[in-house]
């Protein structure tokens, strides 16, 4: 393995450097916090639901146990608890206390809901509700007809020509989250990439390497190792997500959208090796630590580009920009997650990303061959493309 | 053995290296002298294949030198260079690799390395930790890994100690016993001088002067102090001489230029010893040995 392949060498230090860097691993480890931390508050507010102690004198408590009975079925969050209490007077003690959240009593036209600070709105839509299916109801059958008969034909629901609403914008969310992931690892590890380059180039141990091994393959070696990092941390992120997911109640979209994250992680390898080999350029035209900052600007731009896209783009843009590398790598599988895009489309995607990656290699060993030892100051792109071997 | 022949390098208009030629023969240590930007580093880095040629050849054992010839050379560059955040022993385990070396024979040659210089202990420290003349240490360690067949080193010895300088020194001494040829650069002359098989010396990329240090110093007119016991004033009426300097009763005095090298001056030292001989008492009659310093000047002026 040493003499034939020495870029497995090179990569393995890259991913070995990585993996023993603690800033490199508590930021993993945060991201993962984070992420579970987010699913988790999801999943108990999901569940959570909020009792209330409604209290009522006894010319109010039919309308009190009403409520106790049928609140849940209207909101599945909001329980009701009913306290009888002798006068008004001892009610609004109680509120006061603390020791119930609400007091009801009838008025001359309907029901009077008395919070201590507030009426919390989901327990107030929910009993309003209620109280006026029971008194409709009511008023109905002395009308001598039903609650049915009188509601009969003022129903109006929803439909979509494309699945369900909620599905879709899970769809939706879904995407910009793995966009995000797409933004998060190209920059975080395009930034390592271009720094370990202007590192290995200021430090002069370049030119120590490049007399033990060809530069093709120490640049291949560093994209391979940053890329398979890229790879290996998203994988991580995205399985705890999906992971918490599947203990919400999202987690029933998942097997529709596994072709989707399929594409997801096939254009994110090709597209991380595209955009690897740009940053591993704008490592090599910089000099100092310093001068990174400048050369790797048009890259970090790029980057936003893509990311915001995923909100952006919109209809024919979307649709044209979901071919066009480097956006591909996001847009195309976003496109494929809403499920508006025929199974063709990103086998094309794919097809324009990977020979804009081939060409890129081949400009990118170029360039980087010829700006590695020039150490003097920043070099411009056309300066290291023109500069002599 | 290293040859280099007609090596030629442009930097945009400027020609920076210009027609060089020179060998650097086995279990010599061959040192490369010259100005700053006289094209010394230019030429180390076309010969380890870090820059193209744009004329001439570099040769190994009589023929074009290869890839795998160079990965078989140690090589020091002009800045020191290191990862700095990475451990020492790692790192030259890495740079061993690279050069060939079985991850288990570049470990245990790089603690060897780092025991006799001292080192052991540092080997878990990161680069950037050591002091400069440390992490030179460790930069000659990782170009001597795994017995390289020829040294190219770029300043090895700028910014050393007067005691790193000696172990350097020793070091570089048991490489040319191994039968290694080993090319330096250095602006430290007086270190060349006791240090050097040959010389090369560059000015303004190109080759002004090559060869052994005697070989150099016999280049120029070969100079006598006289010292007598009064005043020298008469060597002026000498024939086959110029004088330097008369003070008093010393003179310096430089023979005309030989016809061949194989031409001594006996005469003119005779007739010096004996005129003064007649003039009362020869206290000394002597060569000066030229210092490389002055050999440099002349050459480079």
């Amino acid at each position: 393995m040493n003499t034939e392949n020495p870029w497995l060498l090179v990569a393995r230090r890259e991913v070995m450097t990585k993996l023993t860097d603690k800033a490199f691993l508590v930021g993993t480890a945060i991201t993962l916090v984070l992420i579970t931390g987010f699913i988790g508050w999801q999943v108990v507010s999901e569940n959570d639901t909020e009792t209330y102690e409604v209290v009522a004198t006894a010319d109010a408590l039919d309308a009190a146990t009403l409520l106790e009975e049928r609140t849940a079925d209207v909101d599945e969050s909001v329980r009701v608890e009913v306290q009888q209490v002798a006068t008004e007077a001892e009610g609004e003690a109680a509120l006061r206390s603390g020791d119930a959240d609400l007091l009801i009593r009838p008025t001359d036209d309907g029901w009077l809901l008395i919070g201590d600070e507030g009426v919390p709105g989901d327990v107030e839509r929910a009993a309003a509700t209620v109280l006026r299916d029971a008194v409709l109801a009511a008023n109905a059958e002395d009308a001598g007809t039903t609650l049915g008969e009188l509601q009969a034909g003022s129903e109006v629901s929803t439909d979509l020509l494309q699945g369900d609403a909620e599905r879709q914008g899970f769809a939706q969310a879904m995407g910009v989250a793995l966009a995000f992931l797409f933004y998060f690892a190209a920059l975080g590890f395009g930034y390592t990439l271009a720094g370990s380059i202007t590192e290995e180039k200021s430090s002069r141990v370049v030119e120590i390497i490049t007399t033990k091994i060809p530069v093709r393959q120490l640049l291949i070696g560093k994209i391979a190792g940053n890329t398979l990092l890229a790879i290996a941390q998203t994988a991580l992120l995205v399985t705890v997500g999906l992971i918490g997911i599947s203990f919400t109640d999202y987690g029933g979209f998942l097997p529709a959208l596994s072709g989707g994250l399929g594409w997801f992680v096939a254009f994110f390898v090709v597209g991380f090796c595209f955009l690897a080999c740009w940053w591993a350029v704008a490592g090599a035209l910089a000099s100092r630590a310093e001068d990174l900052q400048t050369t790797a600007t048009p890259l970090s731009f790029l980057m936003m580009g893509v990311f915001f896209g995923a909100f952006l783009f919109e209809g024919t843009a979307l649709t044209v920009a979901s071919y066009v590398p480097p956006f591909s790598c996001v847009l195309m599988p976003m496109r494929l997650l809403q499920g508006d895009a025929a199974w063709w489309e990103p086998v094309i995607a794919i097809a324009i990303l990977a020979a804009a990656m081939a060409a890129t290699v081949v400009f990118a060993e170029r360039l980087y061959r010829r700006a590695l030892l020039q150490t003097q100051g920043r070099v411009s792109l056309k300066q290291a493309w023109t500069a002599a071997d | 053995m290293i040859q280099v022949r007609g090596l030629t390098r442009r930097f945009g208009d400027t020609t920076v290296v210009d027609d060089v030629s020179f060998e650097v023969p086995p279990g010599q240590l061959t040192g490369f002298v010259g100005g700053n930007g006289a094209g010394k580093t230019t030429t180390m880095r076309m010969v380890m294949g870090l820059l193209g040629l744009h004329g001439g050849e570099v040769l190994w054992d009589d023929r074009p030198i290869t890839d795998a010839d160079r990965r078989r050379f140690g090589y020091m560059p002009e800045e020191r260079g290191l990862y700095p955040k990475q451990k020492v022993l790692d790192q030259l385990v890495y740079l061993g690799e690279l050069g060939g070396l079985a991850a288990g024979d570049a470990r245990r040659t790089a603690q060897r390395a780092l025991e006799r210089f001292g080192l052991a202990d540092r080997a878990g420290d990161r680069v950037e930790k050591l002091s400069l003349g440390n992490q030179q240490r460790v930069q000659i360690i990782a170009a001597l890994l795994g017995e390289p067949q020829a040294l190219v080193l770029d300043e090895p010895f700028s910014g050393l100690d007067p005691s790193a300088v000696d172990s350097m020194v020793d070091l570089l001494r048991e490489e040319t016993a191994r039968g290694v040829p080993v090319l330096f650069s250095s602006h430290q002359l007086d270190l060349v001088e006791q240090l050097c098989d040959r010389l090369v010396v560059l000015r303004a990329g190109r080759v002004v002067a090559q060869g052994t240090v005697e070989e150099l110093r016999s280049r120029g007119p070969a100079r006598l102090r006289l010292v007598v016991d009064r005043d020298a004033g008469w060597v002026r009426d000498v024939r086959g001489l110029h004088v330097v300097d008369v003070d008093g009763p010393v003179a310096v005095v430089e023979l005309a230029e030989r016809p061949s090298p194989a031409a001594d001056h006996a005469d003119v030292r005779r007739a010096l010893l004996t005129e003064g001989l007649a003039r009362g008492e020869v206290v000394e009659l002597a060569e000066v040995r030229t210092p490389l310093a002055e050999i440099y000047r002349e050459v480079t002026a």
